[in-house]
């Protein structure tokens, strides 16, 4: 019976080889989206931190860690198909390392947004088109989310399929996949900065405790 | 945050799978590990 059922059914292996085609070009660039806005997401709050002045606390910088680690998980699926490596198995294991990363992320708004919730609670530094960022947070790991759902829905026709090496497509790729790196060094630098010589962040950060334990403030 | 960049760097530069995915869910574990560290009240709600 199971064989019988093998034999009618199309194997994940069948369904692989009919990978590529719009699908594969949609997928694989849908990927680097997912990049791109969560290091414009980043950026974003750097210039919230060093130009608005407004110190991430430390379930801010989970939130972004968050970010990072789901992000990994495109990114793995996006070098194994440069590679030519990808398969359905591996594509799966790269989208179940974003879902984990945005559920873990999502946990740490949803903790945030409960401990401002009650009202006339002023919340958690200013708000921007009327959420506060860690509700933004929250918002863009669902989006994820639901990115990560019709991802698993067009497996296997649309598994990623990268553009061949020395095109202009494969150098866009390579750009936003090292503007991610820079923004994940970025956010490693700014830890540095916010922890100081202490192994964790301050509460209630209202300073860069490098800068105050160099200078003996 | 500094073993998320290795991660990154080591998933540019192809390292073995089983590595990245090895240190992506020591990353995991350490985001937990922080979450409870800096999680110090309980929350007077009911839903």
């Amino acid at each position: 019976m199971a064989d019988a059922m093998v034999g009618s059914e199309p194997t994940l292996d069948d369904e692989a080889a009919r990978r590529g085609g719009p699908w594969g070009f949609i997928t694989f660039w849908g990927l680097h989206a997912w990049v791109v806005a969560y290091s414009v997401v980043m950026l974003s709050a750097f210039f919230i931190q060093f130009v608005m002045g407004e110190f991430p606390c430390p379930l801010c910088m989970l939130q972004r860690y968050g970010m990072i680690l789901a992000t990994l998980g495109a990114l793995f699926v996006i070098m194994q198909a440069r590679r030519g490596e990808l398969t359905t198995a591996r594509y799966a294991q790269g989208l179940g390392m974003g879902l984990v990363g945005v559920l873990a992320g999502a946990s740490v708004s949803v903790r945030q947004i409960a401990l401002h919730i009650l009202p006339g609670d002023p919340g958690y530094g200013e708000p921007f088109l009327r959420l506060h960022l860690y509700t933004w947070a929250f918002v863009t790991f669902a989006i994820v989310m639901i990115y990560i759902g019709v991802m698993l829905m067009l497996m296997p026709r649309g598994i990623p399929e990268a553009p061949a090496v020395g095109t202009a497509a494969r150098k866009v790729s390579t750009v936003i996949i090292w503007v991610f790196i820079g923004v994940i060094a970025a956010n490693v630098i700014a830890i540095i900065f916010l922890e100081g010589f202490a192994a964790v962040l301050p509460d209630d950060p209202t300073s860069y405790n490098l800068i105050d334990q160099l200078t003996g403030r | 945050m500094i073993l998320l960049l290795v991660i990154a760097l080591l998933v540019w530069r192809g390292a073995q799978r089983g590595m990245v995915i090895a240190l992506w869910v020591v990353g995991v574990v350490a985001l937990i590990g922080l979450f409870r560290f800096h999680v110090t009240s309980t929350l007077d709600l009911s839903f």
